[in-house]
């Protein structure tokens, strides 16, 4: 304990901090340690050292008062542990991240700089004014030392290393230009002795390659989209309502990707080989098209319908069967890829690393965004951050003051509002479900449809998104009512409902497309591509009605006529769930109507300048800030989880299991989409030279064995990597009992 | 544009690109503003340097609580005064740059919060960081008995070793768990 009174007079920080470095192979480096502030004139530290004893005398801050504080609270030999066990390991995560995070953990370099701040920084408060000259000296040699040994350790690096080490040197400019400058030359010292033209080469190879990347680089950074607009929007209402305008944009070039690979593929074949479309003379472009999707659309390549199922005899041979199949399957695995891997990374990055129960204060100190620009921003910021820091002493104070019967009533509010909301998405599925038959009793399955029975068809699209946008105003409701022990869980729960509702509608309506629609058409697809298409641009209007009513009524309420409600606040949990609802209706359309990314493309596109405008002239920055990072993982894994697998279903479904319809589309007269396949690699079997396609035809993608071993392999893989993160659990324990041991004495 | 290239070599160029997290555009927009800041005479010269109060203009700076202390953190005048040189400004972009690493911002944080420049976080730094972040006017101040408490949850939470204080070690502990750090650490011009 006499360390913790002594203040500012003897620091043991660097000797701890040892501890907490992991990597403590190179111990031999230790010997030579720098300061951090290198770059500073070693004058300078003797002027600190003078101010020094004043900084840790004055008020209630000295090392003594403080510590008493601080251990009242934990008296007792057991407590400390105790005490530290509800904020759970500080250091146990600490090494979590190490293991997780390659870049902390590049060799023992980054470390070790780290150490030697460490140690540069506690030696000098201490240092006797007297023997300041002297130590200047040794400071001098030491430094000198350290950035030789440093120079050295950087020579036998490749010279991609070298630049991402001396780019990561936490250093001025100029001493990174010295560095680097030494290093060069003595390359070129060594170099000129053995000359090997061999090595010349590889380094200009390499040199060309990083120059090319960074060429690619730069180039991505020309044709980032909308940058200004990001910029503003971070400078003014903070990282958090920027995750959406970001997530927006990701879903863009999604399908910006997926309009290209379809319309590439699918579309421009067909349309090079027959530019006419085969339109009936008796169907004209008469406007309500545009919302219904119906009648002239239905004719055109929108539709799954348009498509034939011939080969095209061009230049070459296009299989058009072929290339919608593959086209469709590679796009759904694409994007499956790129969910999972995006998932996994932001996932890795945003919660395995951060600790769930650490720090609420420090978050709150950390999160501070440094892009804010506007100055009412920033006060407003300012006083959310008061506002919550007062929160989060309260909060430790209030934790006990519960009693059961409150608990009882808290319990029975959770109980009762999540029964109410289960009711009201299922009461949402079923009506949809009758919604759905009625509609059908009244279509028939002739051509042309007279425009009210078409007008007709938009009854159902118009109930979902009305559904949609109304039924999660209930949910909000109910959670007023509510109360959670935090403000995530609150967000949580409301997303959970509004996931419920989502599903529940989309599944109806899928049952509903799968079951039925297929029984009463003789060319079912382009009548669910339809309904797709009605539910794509409804869902539309209805966000853009909806960011109208929604935020600027309210922000004319807020201000004109009930000032207590105050202006609101983008919901960004709402809206992106919006978007992911969006975004899963062409996913399930891909098959039904290739063409749809390009309507989502248009959407999102005009919905980004919608946003932005409703947000900037109506919305005030969101009062709680934080968790903005993982918020974001969490979007990406509602679009993954229900979403993406759901469609990713539903597709894989229709083209396995249903027929497809004899009189139109690509896979007319087959038993099912997928026998497409079969029929391609009974052709091949004529062509000799294709043996190994249908040999990796017979005996992998046919053979149950093969999955079974792919299967068993991959639990095994699973099992291993449990097992190693169960270990690595125990050694972050056994270090942290450790710190607790050293801290200790 | 076209100017600004022609006035960084291609050699500076692509040295500035080897040592900071910049790209091209970015490094060639930091010049054209950077030579904006400067007074006509100098426009021309290498090694000009903007006063710190001419850089407090800039409007990514100027409503910034950590301005000055940014500008005293990344300066490298002998004393401090705080002015920029261009390659100041660059390490400065870099360290708030978008590809920087969390260990480079870390380190920068740290430096700026450490007010009194002692390479610890000592209560009085933690206490004019809280003010900093929250200080608007006299009466909305956090009180004293408040800010007490805060700090000493903060240390509690984040002071390791028990020395009332935290060190750099101990801060990048604390900020490696903060996944919005990264985010949030950022300025672009």
């Amino acid at each position: 304990m006499t360390s913790s009174s002594s203040g500012g007079v003897f620091n043991p920080a660097y000797h701890d901090s040892e501890t907490l470095e992991v990597d403590r192979r190179d111990k031999r480096s230790w010997t030579h340690h720098t300061n951090p502030y290198a770059g500073e004139d070693p004058a300078w530290w003797a002027e600190r050292d003078d101010a020094e004893p004043g900084a840790s005398s004055g008020g209630w801050r000295g090392g003594e008062s403080f510590s008493m504080g601080l251990f009242s609270t934990s008296s007792g030999t057991n407590s400390w542990q105790h005490d530290a066990n509800p904020h759970t390991p500080d250091s146990s995560s600490h090494y979590r991240s190490a293991a997780g995070l390659p870049s902390l953990m590049t060799g023992g370099m980054t470390m070790r700089w780290r150490g030697m701040a460490m140690r540069g920084m506690s030696m000098f408060p201490n240092a006797d004014p007297t023997h300041a000259a002297l130590a200047e000296d040794a400071i001098r040699s030491e430094v000198e030392n350290e950035e030789q040994n440093l120079i050295k350790e950087l020579i036998a690096l490749s010279a991609g290393e070298q630049t991402r080490k001396i780019q990561e040197l936490p250093q001025s400019f100029g001493e990174k230009k010295n560095i680097r400058r030494q290093v060069m030359a003595f390359k070129s010292s060594t170099n000129s002795h053995h000359f090997l033209c061999c090595t010349d080469c590889c380094r200009n190879m390499s040199l060309s390659f990083r120059r090319c990347g960074n060429g690619i680089k730069s180039a991505r950074q020309t044709l980032k989209l909308w940058r200004g607009i990001m910029k503003e929007i971070g400078g003014r209402f903070g990282s958090s309502v920027l995750t959406y305008f970001l997530f927006l944009k990701w879903l863009l070039m999604f399908n910006i990707f997926s309009f290209l690979v379809n319309f590439g593929f699918i579309t421009i074949p067909l349309l090079v080989h027959d530019l006419s479309a085969n339109i009936p003379s008796n169907v004209s472009f008469r406007g309500l098209e545009l919302l219904t999707g119906a009648g002239y659309f239905n004719y055109t390549v929108m539709y799954y319908g348009g498509y034939s199922n011939e080969t095209l005899h061009g230049l070459v041979d296009y299989n058009m069967q072929l290339a919608y199949f593959f086209t469709i399957a590679v796009y759904m695995v694409l994007c499956g890829i790129v969910l999972i891997f995006s998932m996994a990374s932001s996932f890795k990055k945003n919660y395995v690393l951060s600790d769930p129960a650490s720090s609420r204060a420090w978050q709150l100190l950390c999160s501070w965004d440094f892009s804010l620009t506007n100055e009412r921003a920033v006060r407003q910021r300012k006083n959310n951050l008061r506002v919550q820091l007062k929160e989060s002493l309260s909060e430790r104070a209030e934790k006990e003051s519960i009693t059961l019967s409150k608990e009882l009533k808290q319990v029975g509010i959770h109980v009762g509002s999540w029964f109410l909301s289960t009711c009201l998405a299922v009461g949402c599925g079923a009506s949809i479900f009758y919604l759905c038959q009625y509609g059908e009793e009244q279509a028939m399955d002739t051509a042309p449809w007279s425009l009210l029975q078409e007008a007709e068809t938009l009854l159902v699209p118009f109930v979902v998104s009305l559904m949609n946008i109304v039924i999660p105003l209930f949910f909000s409701l109910f959670n007023k009512f509510e109360r959670y022990s935090t403000h995530r869980r609150q967000i949580y729960a409301l997303l959970i409902r509004n996931v419920l509702l989502r599903m529940s509608i989309l599944g109806v309506l899928c049952y509903h497309w799968m079951n039925v629609v297929p029984q009463k058409y003789s060319c079912w697809e382009p009548m669910v591509g339809q309904a797709l298409y009605r539910l794509v641009i409804i869902d539309f209007l209805f966000l853009m009605l909806g960011s109208f009513f929604g935020e600027f009524l309210s922000n004319v309420i807020g201000t004109k006529l009930q000032p207590r409600l105050g202006v609101p606040e983008f919901d960004v949990a709402r809206n992106v769930l919006e978007l992911v609802y969006a975004q899963t209706l062409a996913w399930i359309g891909i098959y039904f109507s290739p063409l749809l990314p390009a309507i989502q493309m248009l959407k999102f596109f005009i919905l980004f300048y919608i946003k932005k405008v409703s947000l900037t002239r109506n919305c005030q920055p969101p009062r709680r800030s934080g968790r903005a990072a993982q918020m974001q993982t969490i979007f990406i894994f509602l679009l993954f989880f229900p979403f993406f697998v759901g469609a990713l279903s539903i597709v894989a479904y229709t083209a396995w299991s249903l027929t497809p319809s004899e009189q139109c589309g690509p896979f007319q007269g087959l038993n099912n989409t997928f026998s497409v396949v079969s029929i391609w690699i009974h052709d091949l079997e004529a062509i000799p030279t294709s043996d190994w396609v249908v040999w990796i035809y017979q005996n992998v993608i046919r053979s149950e064995l093969f999955y079974f071993l792919l299967t068993l392999i991959i639990i095994a893989i699973i099992y291993i990597f449990w097992q190693l993160t169960q270990g690595r659990k125990e050694l972050i324990n056994l270090l942290r009992q450790r710190i607790i041991n050293v801290s200790l004495f | 544009m076209g100017t600004t290239a022609s006035q960084l070599g291609k050699a500076d160029l692509s040295e500035y690109q080897e040592l900071t997290f910049l790209t091209k555009q970015e490094i060639l927009l930091a010049h054209k503003r950077f030579t904006e800041l400067l007074p006509k005479e100098e426009k021309n010269s290498t090694n000009a340097r903007v006063p710190m109060t001419k850089i407090l203009t800039l409007p990514e700076l100027k409503s910034n609580p950590f301005k000055e202390r940014i500008c005293l953190v990344f300066s490298t005048t002998n004393p401090n005064d705080g002015s920029f040189s261009f390659d100041d400004f660059l390490d400065f972009l870099s360290a708030f740059s978008d590809s920087a690493t969390l260990e480079i911002k870390s380190h920068y944080a740290f430096r700026i919060f450490d007010f009194d420049n002692d390479g610890t976080l000592s209560c009085g730094d933690l206490e004019k960081l809280v003010d900093c972040l929250t200080y608007e006017s006299e009466d909305s101040r956090l009180t004293t008995e408040e800010m007490r408490q805060l700090i000493t949850n903060i240390l509690e939470e984040s002071d390791i070793d028990k020395d009332g204080t935290v060190n750099l070690s101990e801060f990048q502990h604390v900020i490696s768990r903060s996944p919005d750090f990264v985010s949030s650490f950022k300025i672009v011009l």
